[in-house]
């Protein structure tokens, strides 16, 4: 694996240097951001965390079809959320975040109507804010539950497009598991008298992934069919002994879709999926999200309601944020201001108001490289929700760009 | 680009006899003088605030077809935080264009709605309707007279949707050159106020065509202005289809 990540590094390089010979194209930004919880947590009483990200990304266009994408990270945390090794990571499995990571790494070849994109790259079906239950190719680093990056996948896409209609297949010949909230730290919240762990066992399955989506995109519409057969890449909790567990992830079978309505008031956005399982411990269940959609002026508001019907309860543990944002009102709204202020709020709260969550943050630019973001996250409810167990994460978050 | 803001805001009132066939014959040569098999340039915008702050963004343009059988890319390259956002622009002769805006930072695309359209394009004064291209069928015509912009003469017409519904203005004034059947000045209304002007300049003849290397949109009721100046312009270079589409938008 050293290797490889030594391989794909030269290459990036490679692309660098002779820039001038071939269209390539960079862009990327270095952003600090201090993150302030008044509130100790059960198991962290760390109120500051500070966190570094560098990113850069390079696209290179050799030939009219052919090209060629990558994306290196580099990242410092105070808060033990980075892992201690410099070895470059492409695989990004690991529990923490690496210090230095292959982003992506893909090439794409178009030829006529086919687009074949190979390597590490972001699959993305969802149409929908918030709860996007068709996305089964993007896990995520969870490692602050409200505050999630997607990670890349390892695979093949093939699009095929005829007329309106195109054919989306994927494969995936390596798993990649969401990164889960690290064991004591404030993200992690454990049953009332269960044992603190330090680490956590993962039973990361070595199996395939495979995904089929159709999509048509008319003039008044858009709608979308979609299969997805492999893993979930958020895990149950599977009993390995009497006093010990692991986390696990389940076979998962996807049948979903999603449509996109545009009238002359709103557009009307709804997406789904049903999720069938042959594994003991995990549920059988229908995730849902029907959603509003309206720019007025400089505002633009999406508001709705995520759902689940469970057809088949198994589990007795998980760490399923998809499903924990469902039976709630979720909503979002940005504002601009001018080309360098916006604002932006979005919130969750379940039906029966267990349990809350807000997010608003204000934005500014000073000149063409500059960014400061104040963002302020309030979490409430009650302790068995899943919104709620975050109750006392609350926080702001100060972060400042610079885009290059 | 200066064809598609100019047939987007051609907007007229019909009227009946000689002065309707006349009238749209100007419309009509207009169109054909302007046509082009493809178009591509790289475009400095110029925002200049009410308040007198300015922010430069660039983009290129890419558009294969003209007018209302067109498609067109249209993707920014500066500054780094908007760098990579790109539109897809898909016109149609008989109505309202399709658009799609994809965002790389959240990798997503999302359509844009035709209530959405007279939203402000990515804080500039360009509406996102403003960047469509549409055919001039699509509008019923009157000649109203004859005005000198930046000293050439020019023909004035008066223009409504015959869809009304499928834009945010109820009509628009554009000034035509007669020397050239080039666009000098388009003033786009709602109900009877002007709430958008738009004036071109530095007109040269390019391949043929004579384009405004410059164009500034006033948005009067907000008190700002956006420039747009064109360079390394190119007309009928080769382009392929499959490049403006849904999936090309997504490798941008």
């Amino acid at each position: 694996m050293k290797r490889v990540a030594v391989l794909v590094t030269a290459i990036l390089l490679s692309w660098i240097a002779p820039a001038s010979a071939q269209p390539v194209s960079s862009r990327g930004f270095i952003e600090g951001r201090l993150f302030v919880f008044p509130q100790a947590a059960a198991l962290d009483h760390q109120h500051f965390i500070v966190d570094l990200l560098v990113r850069e990304e390079l696209s290179a266009r050799p030939t009219d079809w052919l090209r060629l994408q990558g994306g290196i990270d580099f990242r410092a945390n105070n808060g033990g959320q980075v892992d201690a090794s410099w070895e470059p990571d492409i695989r990004d499995r690991g529990i923490k975040r690496p210090i230095l990571s292959i982003r992506r790494l893909d090439a794409t070849v178009t030829r006529r109507r086919l687009t074949v994109d190979a390597g590490k790259q972001f699959i993305r079906w969802g149409k929908t804010e918030i709860v996007t239950p068709t996305d089964r190719f993007a896990p995520r680093d969870y490692l602050n539950v409200f505050d999630t990056e997607y990670l890349a996948v390892p695979g093949v896409r093939v699009v095929g497009q005829l007329g309106n209609h195109s054919v989306d297949g994927v494969w995936v010949p390596v798993f990649t598991p969401s990164r889960v909230p690290l064991p004591g730290k404030r993200w992690t919240v454990l049953p009332p008298g269960a044992p603190i762990v330090e680490e956590v066992d993962r039973a990361i399955p070595e199996g395939q992934q495979a995904g089929l989506r159709w999509a048509y995109v008319g003039s008044g519409y858009e709608l979308s069919a979609s299969f997805f057969d492999g893993f979930n890449h958020l895990p149950i909790v599977e009993p390995v002994g009497p006093l010990d567990f692991r986390l696990a992830f389940p076979a998962m079978r996807m049948y979903g879709g999603d449509v996109v309505v545009p009238s002359r008031w709103v557009t009307v956005k709804a997406e789904g999926g049903y999720f069938t399982t042959d594994n003991p411990l995990a549920d059988d269940y229908v995730l849902y999200v029907i959603e509003l959609e309206r720019q007025h002026g400089e505002l633009l508001a999406a508001g709705g309601y995520a759902g689940e019907y469970v057809t088949s309860a198994r589990a007795a543990g998980r760490f399923a944020p998809d499903r924990g944002m469902t039976r709630a009102f979720i909503g979002r709204a940005a504002y601009t201001f001018d080309p360098n202020r916006s604002a932006a709020i979005e919130a969750a709260v379940r039906q029966d108001f267990a349990g809350i969550y807000v997010k608003a943050q204000y934005s500014q630019a000073d000149g063409d490289h500059w960014r400061t973001t104040v963002a302020m996250a309030a979490l409430g409810g009650d302790s068995d929700d899943f919104l709620g167990q975050y109750r006392r994460n609350s926080h702001v978050v100060l972060s400042l760009r610079y885009s290059f | 680009m200066n064809r598609s803001l100019a047939a987007a805001c051609l907007v007229a009132v019909g009227i009946v006899g000689a002065q309707a066939q006349d009238v749209r014959q100007i419309v009509d040569e207009a169109q054909r003088r302007s046509s082009a098999a493809s178009q591509r340039y790289e475009g400095l915008l110029q925002v200049f605030e009410a308040k007198g702050r300015v922010s430069d963004k660039r983009w290129t343009l890419e558009r294969l077809g003209s007018h209302g059988n067109s498609r067109a890319i249209l993707k920014f390259t500066a500054p780094a935080e908007v760098k990579g956002v790109a539109l897809l622009i898909v016109n149609h002769p008989d109505r309202a264009s399709d658009q799609w805006m994809w965002t790389p930072a959240i990798e997503r695309d999302r359509r844009i709605a035709l209530q959405d359209r007279s939203t402000r394009f990515f804080g500039t004064d360009f509406s996102f309707e403003d960047l469509e291209e549409r055919d001039v069928n699509q509008y019923d015509y009157q000649l109203i007279g004859e005005e000198t912009v930046d000293g050439a003469s020019c023909w004035k017409v008066q223009s409504v949707p015959k869809e009304r519904k499928s834009s945010q203005y109820s009509r628009s004034v554009v000034w035509i050159r007669k020397d050239n059947y080039a666009f000098a000045r388009i003033e786009s209304y709602v109900k009877d106020a002007v709430v958008r002007r738009l004036d071109y300049s530095d007109i040269e003849n390019v391949q043929g065509i004579w384009t405004a290397r410059r164009l500034e949109m006033t948005d009067l009721r907000r008190g700002s202005r956006t420039r747009l100046t064109l360079d390394k312009l190119q007309y009928n270079g080769p382009m392929n289809e499959e490049d403006f589409t849904l999936q090309a938008l997504r490798r941008q």
